[in-house]
């Protein structure tokens, strides 16, 4: 019963970008213009290489992997600043004594939106890469990858939830924003895949929490095996816990720090 | 036309002092955007360092295209900010405001905001270019000039896009989309694409105008890239203008009693 709340506002959230579909489908072409993009220039690399394969990756794979990439990086939802928002305008307030737990509350919120949101990217991105370089890797693997998107999404909730906490202190966290969707870009492996990376910058990559929000899903959805998806499961585990404590703490030190200015 | 200079001097003096007023804001969006810039630039450092050169482009010919558009697009949304949000003002009915005073309209909505970012971007550019090592005066002088005109001819895309708000009420969307798209394209090195592609990015979206074509000319001078380039500043400035001002006796006054302090 407890999650019923949550679910509600789950729901009401789906229903709320529902009613702007045509808007959503508007966005989704930014997936056609970035897709359409790579094409180009992966496809003149290859060429220019002369080789069918670059860092184990065909052309196939790149560009199946780089749509992956750009849905969860596209589709994420951008909690922070609502919070931060919420905290400068004083609305905070009127969240903060409703009946309901608030991080629970923006997770619902967000998951609502990102469904949505993917949902149209997978379907834009993917007709569009079907189009230009064939069909999707095998579908067995579509469930793990699935389940490790959801994983991928929970570590971004949670770094995106302490930026937006942090708005408790600082109020305007546009900066930390900014930084973490570079840090996602490069890092994270939405721009190229981290397979191109020379081998000390892959070993950082691989000790950081970024690349298990995008390269992770994204490698694991081109080339799917049982050990691949277990190891990256294991990993995002073990992020999720460490960040989702981070994010509790940061909480109730939070609520006590915070000073509501107006609404 | 020196009273109109004179006029938009003061406007961005205004705006200027305004900045000035939050400095730290202003610091800091500019330092922002140029780690912005230099972050996404790293994706082009280790694409070049794995693949060296793709059909004669280079990280030195990267360096100068990124610093063109950079700096083109930072001095536009620095001096005419409003051209980003042309759209949003066009059918909110904030125009009332600027056609109540006897100065030219686009001009003066276009130049009432400044996007402060915009001199980081600004600022990025130059030293992207500094980076490619072209220090001789001849092409300094030329990529003064492709900034100019990467600039001209982006608010005129940016107008004209707009403009449709006057028909469809709503185009932020479409607008957004476009702006997307004409900055994307333009960071991309042109000889990526071919056929039909090539041909959107000279016409539709004209993003080789933007980019490839004044970096070229910053690399290799000929007089006809540059007559090109000059042409295509005139035509979408024209286009742009036309749309406005064909679109302006459309406008339908918003109504709202606006105080612009």
């Amino acid at each position: 019963m407890r999650s019923g709340k949550y679910w509600a506002i789950f729901k009401t959230q789906v229903a709320n970008r529902m009613a702007y579909s045509g808007d959503l489908a508007a966005h989704s072409l930014t997936i056609v213009m970035f897709m359409w993009i790579f094409m180009q220039l992966w496809r003149t690399t290859y060429s220019v290489s002369g080789s069918d394969t670059l860092a184990g990756l065909t052309l196939h794979h790149t560009l199946w992997y780089l749509m992956l990439a750009e849905t969860i990086m596209l589709s994420k939802p951008r909690l922070s600043r609502g919070i931060s928002q919420a905290v400068k305008d004083g609305s905070i307030a009127y969240l903060l004594n409703k009946p309901y737990d608030f991080l629970l509350y923006q997770l619902s919120l967000g998951l609502g939106d990102s469904l949505m949101n993917t949902l149209f990217n997978l379907l834009a991105g993917g007709i569009t890469v079907w189009l230009l370089v064939g069909p999707p890797p095998e579908m067995w693997g579509w469930p793990f990858t699935l389940a490790a998107m959801v994983l991928a999404w929970l570590i971004d909730f949670c770094v995106n939830a302490l930026i937006g906490l942090a708005a408790f202190v600082t109020e305007e966290v546009s900066a930390f924003e900014w930084i973490y969707s570079k840090f996602l870009l490069l890092l994270g492996g939405v721009l190229i895949p981290l397979d191109f990376f020379p081998g000390w910058l892959q070993q950082i990559t691989s000790s950081l929490p970024f690349a298990y929000t995008i390269y992770g899903p994204a490698r694991l959805f081109i080339e799917p095996s049982l050990d691949r998806f277990l190891s990256l499961v294991a990993v995002q585990i073990l992020w999720i816990l460490l960040l989702g404590t981070l994010v509790t703490l940061s909480y109730r030190k939070g609520l006590s720090r915070l000073a509501v200015n107006g609404g | 036309m020196l009273r109109e200079l004179g006029f938009l001097i003061a406007l961005w003096k205004a705006n200027l002092q305004a900045a000035m007023e939050f400095r730290v804001s202003f610091i800091t969006q500019a330092i922002g955007m140029m780690l912005n810039n230099g972050v996404y630039f790293i994706f082009w450092v280790l694409f070049f360092d794995r693949f060296k050169e793709i059909r004669g482009w280079g990280l030195d010919e990267m360096f100068i295209l990124f610093g063109l558009v950079a700096s083109g697009f930072g001095l536009g949304v620095f001096f005419f900010g409003n051209a980003l949000n042309l759209a949003e003002v066009i059918s909110q009915g904030q125009l009332d405001y600027f056609l109540s005073l006897p100065r030219p309209v686009l001009l003066h909505t276009l130049a009432s905001r400044s996007q402060y970012s915009g001199i980081g971007d600004f600022t990025y550019g130059i030293i992207s270019f500094f980076l490619a090592g072209k220090t001789n005066p001849g092409s300094l002088v030329r990529f003064g000039l492709g900034i100019f005109l990467s600039m001209v001819i982006f608010l005129s895309f940016l107008v004209l896009v707009q403009s449709l708000a006057f028909w469809m009420g709503n185009a932020q969307l479409v607008s957004g989309n476009a702006q997307n798209a004409i900055i994307t394209f333009a960071i991309y090195p042109i000889n990526l694409f071919e056929g039909s592609g090539r041909f959107l990015l000279f016409t539709i979206i004209p993003a080789a105008f933007v980019g490839a074509l004044p970096a070229e000319m910053v690399s290799q001078f000929t007089w006809w890239n540059f007559l090109k380039l000059l042409l295509a500043a005139l035509v979408f400035l024209s286009l742009a203008g036309a749309a406005f001002y064909s679109g302006l006796r459309r406008y339908e006054s918003g109504s709202a009693i606006q105080i612009q302090i």
